[in-house]
């Protein structure tokens, strides 16, 4: 219980806007560091949390325990704590790219939802924490915890999808898109499957895009100004489609 | 379920309302439900965690029972829908046990949970499928692919708002006319 208690704080941190802001920061990431939470990565992926414990990480990682405690003196929760920050600081670097170098909204949506969706899939870790220690994750990936998760993705991508439309409306459609990419993740459907680009651009023109123009003619009234999906801001209203 | 089955699930209900699961035994449930410990082992042969997993599923049941009966002489998909989430938020919001029980053991309530959310999935395409034909989808729309995919939205919706003030109509009827629908439904309502 204690245990549990334990490390779900370390992931409610993680969630947090910590994760994204603070993994960069500098020093954190000495080989050392890396090394260790690559062969924690691996411990989690074969025994979770419960069982997997410093010298289990020291063995893996390939270095002694004194390394890993002179690493992370905080011990296995901040070893923890690091895995949650990295594995977020990575995914998020990923959908940068891909967000970055999208030509148009419709790529981006669909560049930054697969990649989200196999990422999530392929992650050992993550899938056999779902699968034994369903506690500790689920309440962060669904319900009412998935909040702050969900408003973390927002504020990263949003700024991205902002090429295409006003800040405010990013914000939602980008929330929109990582309630998608979890709902799918978390109970996949057998009848579409987002780690596929062709159903995932399915997905995406069929149900998302249309939303979209709606959702910006209706804030038309506030703004004056509807921007198209070519960048620019068209005045009047939203081009024709 | 019969009716000592339900009897000590509705026992159960209210011991983990006053002292939350863990602190809930089977001895505990059968002086509540008033029957002998082993009534309780005969029809939960896995015992505690055996009661508890029906009493989730109960509790689910229970919730969209009551979500069901109050939108169901909605008139419309929209009207339906727009009701349902504003419907469903409050009853989730306001729910005390599931909120306690969420707060202090989540790792005992959110298995049982992720498990009937699954079926609550079905069961809101269910409902919707009906309403989606009578209303009609958009050419090149499967009518089961919008189904589940708004089951999903709205189970999505109503267990993290999100930026969202689902307490506010205009901004249900946006999330429910512009944002959801846009892309499914044939054609603007007809009123």
């Amino acid at each position: 219980m204690e245990r549990s208690g334990g490390a779900l704080r370390v992931v409610d941190v993680a969630v947090g806007d910590a994760a994204v802001v603070a993994a960069p920061r500098s020093g954190a990431d000495s080989p050392q560091r890396v090394r260790i939470v690559d062969g924690t990565l691996a411990c989690l992926a074969r025994h979770g949390t419960t069982k997997t414990t410093v010298d289990d990480i020291a063995r893996q990682s390939g270095v002694s325990r004194a390394t890993v405690y002179r690493a992370f003196p905080g011990g296995r929760d901040e070893i923890l704590r690091a895995v949650v920050d990295t594995e977020t600081a990575r995914l998020f670097s990923a959908l940068g790219v891909r967000l970055g170098t999208a030509g148009d909204l419709t790529d981006a949506l669909v560049g930054g939802i697969v990649e989200a969706s196999v990422r999530l899939r392929d992650h050992a870790a993550l899938r056999f924490l779902v699968e034994h220690e369903p506690g500790l994750v689920l309440g962060h990936l669904a319900f009412a915890d998935s909040d702050r998760l969900l408003a973390t993705a927002s504020r990263f991508t949003a700024p991205f999808l902002a090429r295409w439309m006003p800040p405010s409306e990013a914000e939602r459609v980008a929330e929109w898109a990582a309630r998608i990419v979890l709902s799918y993740a978390v109970s996949p459907s057998d009848r579409t499957d987002l780690c596929d680009p062709v159903q995932a651009r399915r997905l995406v023109t069929r149900f998302m895009l249309p939303g979209i123009d709606a959702l910006q003619s209706a804030a038309v009234g506030a703004t004056d100004i509807t921007w198209s999906h070519g960048g620019r801001p068209a005045p009047g209203g939203r081009p024709a489609t | 379920m019969d009716d000592t089955r339900q009897r000590i699930v509705v026992a159960a209900y209210g011991c983990v309302a006053r002292r939350g699961v863990a602190k809930t035994t089977v001895e505990d449930i059968a002086r509540a439900a008033g029957v002998s410990r082993a009534t309780v082992y005969r029809a939960f042969p896995g015992g505690r965690d055996d009661v508890i997993d029906a009493t989730v599923a109960w509790a689910t049941l229970d919730f969209f029972a009551r979500l069901y009966e109050h939108i169901r002489n909605a008139s419309g998909l929209e009207e339906m829908m727009e009701q349902g989430i504003a419907f469903a938020h409050r009853a989730i919001v306001e729910h005390d046990v599931l909120q306690r029980v969420m707060q202090t053991e989540p790792d005992r309530l959110l298995p049982a949970l992720t498990v009937e959310s699954n079926r609550v999935r079905e069961g809101i395409a269910e409902v919707l499928a009906p309403y989606l034909a009578d209303r009609g989808v958009a050419p090149g729309i499967e009518l089961a692919d919008a189904a589940d995919f708004l089951a999903r939205m709205v189970l999505s919706y109503i267990s993290a708002p999100g930026r969202w003030d689902l307490d506010d109509q205009d901004q249900v009827a946006r999330l429910v006319r512009a944002e959801l629908l846009a892309g499914i439904v044939a054609a603007a309502p007809a009123d």
